[in-house]
């Protein structure tokens, strides 16, 4: 009973900061909020569409004017001409265009006297997707163009037009993308970026809200409403944040699942529970670091550099696999590494509880982490002997 | 004429005192030198740690091949031989290689139908399935970029192979097959490696937000010790914003040319990125970009009032800035209304000017734009933060009146709000 009310005492402290100092709420809600909005917007359009493509038409003729006619008719690209191979290479230089497509000279005159013309392409892949996205609109097209060759001289030679196809493509690729049948960035990117962002925002503020107790030297005004108990001090706090975060998680999976309608194969509830454990993994985390280093702006740092490494290593845009081997392990580390794998599992695969139980434990096991610093937090909340800028 | 040369060199001397001064502050500041020294230092190698390969090779897939005929047999070997994939498992049937999917032992599944070979045979297009995982992208292309490659390969082979049988030389049969070959040229990051596009940004990210950090941290330590920078000219009453700003910009400006250099320059040495940009174009952009971002972030600074607030209310920017660079997702597929957001940040120009001539080996003509909108935000950033300056200062000046103001205000209203607040953080 006794811890009850202490707890309910600081939870009462809590929200009273909250309604002084707006930076807790402005940090949290409003940064997701922001962040929210900017990832559902950024990718509206799920795969690019229209991406300058230059071409340097040398021939000039039927043959190549069709074939730039198909090109821009493409959903990716849209044709952009350059007069010589020096301006479009400027361009593409520039990143203004993803890539050039030199048509050679006379290359109607070669393919009609079957003098196998040599088309020649160039693509800018440091502007990444643009770049990748090109590259496949051109195989594409360049692939296309020498069928149709062929199908000329077949339907010349007499060849019946259903036995055409088998001949000009004898095997064909039927590609199923699974869980993302469209390749849409935006699924695929917001699905982690907006966890992503919710951990780096968990641990920056719920740092930056232990740390402030040293700060401002209230901390042992904390110890003192709960009698001296740091547990309950933690719990007390915990409990207010851990319900913020979870709302803001809630929301977060209700937005993107139910009104954005990203694909699921699994069911939201199971993803409710993925990003409560999130939540709490990452507090846990807040909480360790803090501890270890009860110094605000130190523990701020470093939480910073945590959390903004976690993007890269969680491994959703480069796989971990590709990393060097001894940066792998420190992958696990990382709530949102396990929070992916669960996110995989249950979104893509429906794999269910068999799926992603043991991510649930490893979730689980961060939250052991507060317990290693608890007495270390408490001595400096005491003592108030770190430095506190 | 007496009198302009002893404005001039007043002007020269506090423009002196306040760099300097500034300066001091900086390397007093514990937090301030971890951010500027240890992270501006540190970050950009273990970026270049992390993203060292940045090509992911042989990702496992499984087969399952119910042709189990020479011409499935055939394009199986030849999968295995890419770079791209591994055939990891070969499976009895789409069962099995679905449950190592789920269990994410593969990332992707091939499968060739049972009639695969007849068809090919009956001259037929035959049709095989590929199952990519899509919680990365990288797996999907390289599933896909795989299959597609061998796919090609396979056709002109077979095509071969039945024109020799009906009687055409090799050269007639190439003529068919591939009437227009191609050549294929990515000079600048020919396999498409996630690093060498992505650290080309990462380093100019980090030059801007770990001046933006460390800058809000000293302006958030002094507003917080009420001794902000505006208050420093007293003797200025007011007056000679202009060396107030150009003397702190100076003192970063000075710090991070030298890290700048070390960023864009040393560092890309060290880990081998691609340099092909001339020494000079590279230093005449740091110029600009560097010089941006102070006044960059003097003009965001002023928000900041507590010391530790930046990282509270701006962390979540550093990975916003570096999609509105533009390098991942195309400039031309981003909103509208993101593309004008965009234009407040430096590295936007800052980082395409970045690849396009140290990374793809430009010269200045091909971060012509870049470099004009650079040069546009320095001045508007400048602008900015003279106006910052001149407002807090005006507000630092009349403080007491302000104060009397609000305490006038507090009488007539009948609430003490200073002891009203203690009590509320006390929980009395």
């Amino acid at each position: 009973m006794k811890t009850w009310n202490n707890i309910k005492a600081v939870i009462r402290r809590e929200l009273r900061i909250f309604r002084q100092r707006p930076i807790y709420l402005l940090g949290s809600i409003g940064a997701i909020t922001f962040c929210t909005v900017f990832f559902l917007t950024f990718f509206r359009d799920g795969l690019p569409h229209d991406l300058p493509m230059g071409i340097v038409d040398n021939d000039d003729s039927s043959l190549s004017r069709n074939f730039i006619q198909q090109m821009d008719a493409t959903q990716l690209g849209k044709v952009v001409m350059f007069d010589n191979f020096e301006e479009a290479r400027e361009a593409m230089m520039s990143g203004k265009v993803t890539s050039v497509c030199v048509i050679p000279e006379g290359m109607y005159a070669d393919v009609s006297a079957n003098r196998r013309p040599v088309f020649t392409y160039y693509l800018n892949g440091l502007y990444f997707v643009g770049g990748a996205l090109a590259y496949k609109n051109i195989l594409t097209m360049i692939n296309l163009t020498n069928g149709a060759v062929q199908r000329q001289v077949l339907r010349a030679k007499g060849v019946n037009e259903n036995a055409i196809m088998g001949r000009i493509q004898p095997i064909s690729i039927d590609t199923h993308q699974i869980g993302n049948v469209t390749t849409n960035y935006g699924y695929y990117l917001s699905n982690m970026m907006l966890p992503a962002m919710l951990e780096l925002i968990i641990i920056i503020v719920f740092i930056y809200s232990l740390g402030a107790e040293l700060k401002y030297g209230t901390s042992r005004h904390l110890l003192k409403t709960t009698d001296g108990s740091m547990l309950d001090a933690l719990l007390g706090k915990l409990i207010v944040y851990t319900v913020l975060f979870s709302a803001i998680g809630l929301v977060l999976i209700i937005c993107l699942y139910h009104w954005m309608h990203f694909p699921i194969a699994g069911s939201i509830w199971n993803m409710f529970l993925a990003i409560v454990l999130l939540v709490l993994a990452s507090e846990s985390m807040a909480i360790f670091i803090i501890g270890c280093l009860p110094i605000p702006r130190l523990a701020l740092s470093v939480g910073a550099l945590y959390s903004v490494l976690g993007f890269s290593l969680t491994g959703f845009t480069l796989p971990v696999e590709a990393l060097p081997p001894y940066i792998q392990g420190l992958a696990a580390a990382f709530p949102l590494r396990h929070y992916f794998h669960f996110y995989t599992q249950e979104v893509y695969f429906a794999g269910g509880f068999a799926g992603w139980y043991p991510e649930v434990i490893h979730l689980l096991l961060f939250l052991f982490l507060p317990l290693t610093v608890i007495k270390r937090l408490k001595g400096a909340y005491v003592n108030q002997n770190f430095p506190t800028n | 004429m007496a009198k302009r040369e002893t404005y001039a060199r007043t002007w020269l001397k506090d423009f002196c005192y306040i760099a300097c001064n500034e300066l001091k502050q900086i390397f007093s500041d514990g937090g301030v030198m971890l951010i500027f020294f240890v992270a501006g230092l540190l970050y950009p190698l273990l970026y270049n740690v992390v993203y060292l390969n940045g090509i992911l090779n042989d990702t496992p897939i499984a087969v399952v091949d119910e042709a189990a005929c020479s011409e499935s047999r055939r394009y199986i070997r030849e999968l295995d031989a890419t770079r791209e994939v591994e055939i990891a498992y070969k499976c009895i049937n789409m069962d099995e290689a679905e449950r190592l999917m789920k269990e994410r032992k593969v990332n992707g599944i091939v499968l060739f139908p049972r009639d695969f070979g007849e068809k090919i045979q009956r001259m037929e297009t035959s049709t095989i399935s590929v199952y990519c995982d899509m919680s990365c992208f990288l797996y999907y292309k390289n599933v896909l970029m795989s299959t597609n490659h061998v796919m090609l390969h396979e056709i002109g082979r077979i095509q071969v192979e039945r024109y020799a049988a009906a009687g055409f030389t090799d050269i007639e049969a190439a003529q068919l097959v591939q009437g227009i070959p191609y050549e294929e040229n990515n000079p600048y990051n020919q396999a498409f490696s996630y690093s060498i596009f992505l650290l080309s940004a990462i380093l100019l990210v980090i030059i801007q937000q770990t001046l933006f950090y460390g800058m809000s941290l000293l302006v958030g330590t002094q507003r917080e010790q009420n001794r902000s920078f505006a208050s420093l000219p007293y003797h200025l009453q007011g007056h000679g914003m202009g060396r107030v700003v150009l003397g702190r910009g100076f003192a970063y400006w000075g710090l991070y040319m030298a890290i700048g250099i070390y960023i864009a320059l040393i560092v890309p040495a060290i880990f081998g990125l691609p340099q092909r940009g001339q020494f000079w174009n590279i230093m005449a952009l740091l110029l600009f970009f560097v010089t941006d971002c102070v006044y960059f972030s003097m003009t965001f600074s002023t928000l900041i009032t507590k010391r530790e607030s930046v990282f509270v209310l701006f962390l979540f920017m550093s990975p916003i800035c570096l999609f509105l660079t533009g390098t991942s997702w195309p400039t031309t597929a981003i909103p509208g209304f993101w593309k004008v957001f965009s234009y407040i940040f430096p590295t936007t120009f800052g980082v395409q000017a970045f690849i396009n001539m140290s990374t793809a080996g430009g010269d200045l003509s091909t971060a012509h734009d870049q470099m004009i909108a650079l040069t546009i935000q320095t001045v508007v950033y400048f602008f900015l933060s003279t106006v910052a300056v001149y407002i807090e200062n005006w507000i630092i000046r009349h403080k007491e009146e302000i104060e009397e103001r609000k305490a006038a205000l507090e009488k007539e209203i009948g609430i003490d709000f200073h002891e009203e607040d203690r009590k509320m953080i006390a929980g009395e």
